[in-house]
């Protein structure tokens, strides 16, 4: 089940992830990110192809992710570092050219989620979808962690 | 655009149905893009290229399978059509966005 994720994301290991649930057509990385599980979310040109927020342009550029990011409460922090009560997303850009490619969540853990593609969603460490399909962890943000229902 | 380090015989056997056609390049394309986000990257792999080519006899068995469940052949029909009946709002819903063209194969009169 897992074998197509350890050829194409070498860093990755039986042991240090784990597949948290089945191949999916209906939501991508940034869907998942964003905490949308049934749309396809990416900057195309053509708004009848894929959902972009409103408020961040239909751009190729890691400052449109970054904008889209922004429109749900999201601001530009320093590093991946887990900070308590708060919600961090990655943005990935490849290399050399610096466009976006793939994004993931930080669970309270400290460990990362991603969505991959249209395959399956895995927990595992940030760095460890790096590489040459996805490129580099460039840009983190954060906001604050939705508390638990019945704490206000 | 990153498409994923796969090799794959390109021999295609010979008296190939449409649908055998299909579905040899459609495993192909799959194995190759399957992690990817980006739908130009992901429409833009030769395999996916190479159904759209197909044209008008594969449309039907496209249609077949969004009837089954959600799918990219919503990106690939427009061009192949120069159609399109899903709403601005309903972009990225791949499950909407495969319902309006089952719906719009229905009215086009297409069978499958």
């Amino acid at each position: 089940m897992v074998n197509h994720l350890l050829r194409l994301f070498p860093r990755l290991q039986a042991g240090n992830f784990r597949v948290t649930s089945p191949p999916d057509r209906e939501y991508n990385c940034i869907a998942w990110a964003a905490g949308d599980t049934h749309i396809w979310w990416w900057p195309t040109g053509d708004p009848r192809k894929t959902h972009w927020p409103t408020a961040a342009p239909r751009l190729l550029t890691l400052a449109a992710f970054r904008d889209a990011f922004a429109s749900l409460g999201y601001s530009v922090c320093e590093s991946e570092e887990l900070e308590p009560n708060f919600e961090k997303v990655a943005l990935f850009t490849d290399l050399p050219n610096g466009i976006p490619t793939h994004a993931a969540r930080q669970l309270p853990n400290g460990r990362w989620t991603s969505k991959l593609g249209y395959s399956e969603d895995i927990e595992h460490e940030l760095r460890d979808v790096e590489g040459t399909i996805y490129g580099t962890a460039v840009l983190f943000m954060k906001r604050p962690r939705p508390l638990p229902l019945g704490q206000s | 655009m990153a498409i994923l380090p796969v090799s794959h015989s390109l021999d295609a056997p010979p008296a190939e149905t449409i649908e055998q056609r299909l579905r040899r390049l459609q495993a192909v394309w799959e194995e190759e893009t399957c992690v990817l986000s980006n739908p130009d990257a992901i429409t833009g792999h030769w395999a996916f290229q190479e159904i759209i080519g197909m044209g008008e006899p594969v449309i039907p068995l496209l249609l077949r399978d969004l009837e089954k469940e959600p799918h990219f052949w919503v990106w690939a029909l427009p061009v192949m059509t120069g159609e399109n009946p899903v709403q601005p709002s309903e972009g990225g819903n791949i499950r909407k966005m495969s319902e309006a063209w089952v719906k719009w194969g229905r009215e086009k009169g297409y069978r499958w």
